[in-house]
């Protein structure tokens, strides 16, 4: 119980620091970047993540894990992917970035899509040779 | 008399989760592991950004060895950090529905940890964001990243050991798969092989950013280094760079009327041949970005502490002047333990070859366990401090 409480009064401390970090920079643009941040993920990634959901929900079982593997690896792939795609301005130099970026997402993209598919099919014969006792 | 209607309550408006896997369970299970690379970054964080800023009391002391630890360390801090992206968007869908808890405010105790946990949420969307974009040298925000980058991580810090302790009650009651608590959940046991499954894809969420990513550090997975803002092969000599002999206007340097000046108790000056026919060593030490790239080579130079021999001081800390005009980096202090290693070198070829201007012709300095940016390039004055 008292480690509990000095876990928090440690975090409560380290918080204080950071803020008074933060203030010696310019707190009211972190501040908006902060908020911005949960706008960010709360107003717009989680409803587009749920409404992605949805329809992963009428799957069935055994089709909902690797169909939700795959989309979570896809969104999170793109999540990286999107600043070296989106990234304005002249690079530094050409070791900066030096890839084709888009070229390598779709890559991933479709490699993502066969391995779910592979997995799929992989489960759909396996659940036949039961069903057949083998 | 009752004539109107009565309204829905506010907490109709807002939206309800039946789906399952929104529980406590699943988000201890994600949250041990999201919390463990929160705390590698933070660790990481403050390793180097005291590496690369020593306070003046600990510059002549910081380790020497390993000579791959900075390149371990960074590319830990942006591996992990990268692999913390697929847990934190987990752990925020399966606490998403509290967002929309009602009454909203039921006291100030719960205000207060409402409050708290908007600024865990924040701080950790905040510092991935802005790292990744760090990564890729891309800055829309008004202001300094690094400051500001290391201040918000005391702030997380801070935010997440306070959400350990408000919540350890249930951490410890949903760790294992079969507690009494786990147990009794609502949709207990038959959530179970879904939660599961969304672990396992989340697993392999974190394997995928991770794997295509992590070769522009970890070089034998330059192959399918497809997304990291760096790749091993693409550089001068083998080598990528970040500051270009053009950004620092030292493209042409007049070979002939270069010196390296040398200032201590007995001061001297060399022309480029002249410490071409100083003994010279090679080493093969890494150069590591503190944007999370970095890559092994070949050096051969002379030894630093051969240079502060000669001149009467031998082993002693260093400051060492750029050639460039301007520049964050332009001076370098060097603390006693990097002078005087043996390894440390003015560097005159890199992997066999004359530098090329980019690697920061005629000379640069190539230290052991420093970050990047304090491997001075363009060379041309040492002063014994």
């Amino acid at each position: 119980m008292a480690g509990r409480y000095a876990v928090g009064a440690l975090g409560l401390a380290l918080m204080g620091l950071g803020a008074s970090l933060v203030w010696a920079q310019s707190p009211w643009d972190v501040a908006v970047w902060l908020v911005g941040a949960i706008v960010l993920h709360d107003g717009l990634i989680a409803p587009l993540v749920l409404l992605v959901g949805l329809g992963g929900a009428l799957t069935r079982p055994g089709v909902r894990g690797p169909l939700r593997a795959a989309l979570v690896t896809a969104g999170c792939l793109t999540a990286i992917a999107l600043p070296d795609i989106l990234r304005p301005g002249p690079k530094n130099n050409a070791t900066v970035l030096p890839l084709d970026y888009v070229r390598n997402w779709l890559v991933l993209l479709g490699v993502v899509g066969f391995g779910a598919v592979l997995v799929l099919a992989v489960r759909r014969v396996q659940a036949a040779r039961r069903r057949r006792g083998l | 008399m009752k004539s109107r209607l009565p309204l829905p309550p506010p907490s109709a408006l807002l939206p309800s989760f039946r789906g399952a896997l929104h529980d406590r369970r699943t988000a201890a299970a994600i949250g041990r592991l999201l919390g463990v690379a929160m705390l590698v970054c933070m660790v990481t964080g403050v390793l180097s950004h005291y590496l690369q800023h020593p306070p003046s009391w600990l510059a002549n002391d910081l380790p020497a060895r390993p000579t791959w630890g900075y390149r371990l360390n960074q590319g830990l801090h942006v591996g992990v950090g990268i692999a913390a992206i697929p847990l934190l968007f987990g752990k925020l869908w399966t606490v998403y529905p509290k967002l929309f808890v009602w009454p909203a405010l039921k006291g100030v105790r719960h205000a207060l940890e409402r409050l708290s946990v908007a600024v865990l949420v924040a701080g950790a969307v905040f510092e991935l964001l802005t790292g990744l974009l760090n990564t890729v040298q891309w800055y829309p925000w008004p202001f300094s990243f690094v400051p500001v980058h290391f201040a918000v991580g005391w702030l997380l810090t801070g935010a997440l050991l306070l959400h350990l302790a408000v919540k350890w009650p249930d951490i410890k009651a949903y760790w294992w798969q079969r507690s009494a608590a786990t147990r009794a959940l609502p949709q207990e046991p038959e959530n179970a092989p879904d939660r599961r499954s969304l672990l396992t894809g989340l697993a392999v969420a974190v394997g995928a950013v991770t794997v295509t990513t992590v070769g522009q550090s970890f070089t034998p997975l330059k192959d399918v280094d497809l997304l990291a803002p760096r790749h091993p092969d693409h550089g001068p000599l083998g080598l990528p760079v970040n500051r270009t002999a053009a950004a620092a206007g030292t493209t042409r340097v007049d070979t002939a009327a270069w010196r390296l000046t040398v200032a201590g108790p007995r001061p001297y000056e060399l022309t480029l041949d002249e410490l071409a026919a100083l003994p010279q060593y090679e080493v093969e030490l890494p150069i590591a970005c503190v944007e999370g790239w970095s890559k092994n080579a070949h050096w051969t130079g002379v030894r630093i502490k051969d240079l502060t021999e000669r001149a009467g001081a031998p082993g002693a800390a260093l400051r060492v002047v750029s050639l460039e005009q301007h520049g964050a980096y332009r001076v370098m202090d060097m603390g006693r333990t990097y002078a005087r290693d043996p390894l440390t070198l003015l560097a005159l070829r890199l992997n066999g070859q004359v530098l090329t201007p980019d690697h920061g012709y005629p000379a640069r300095i190539i230290a052991p366990n420093r970050p990047g940016v304090l491997q001075t390039k363009w060379v041309t004055r040492l002063e014994v401090r």
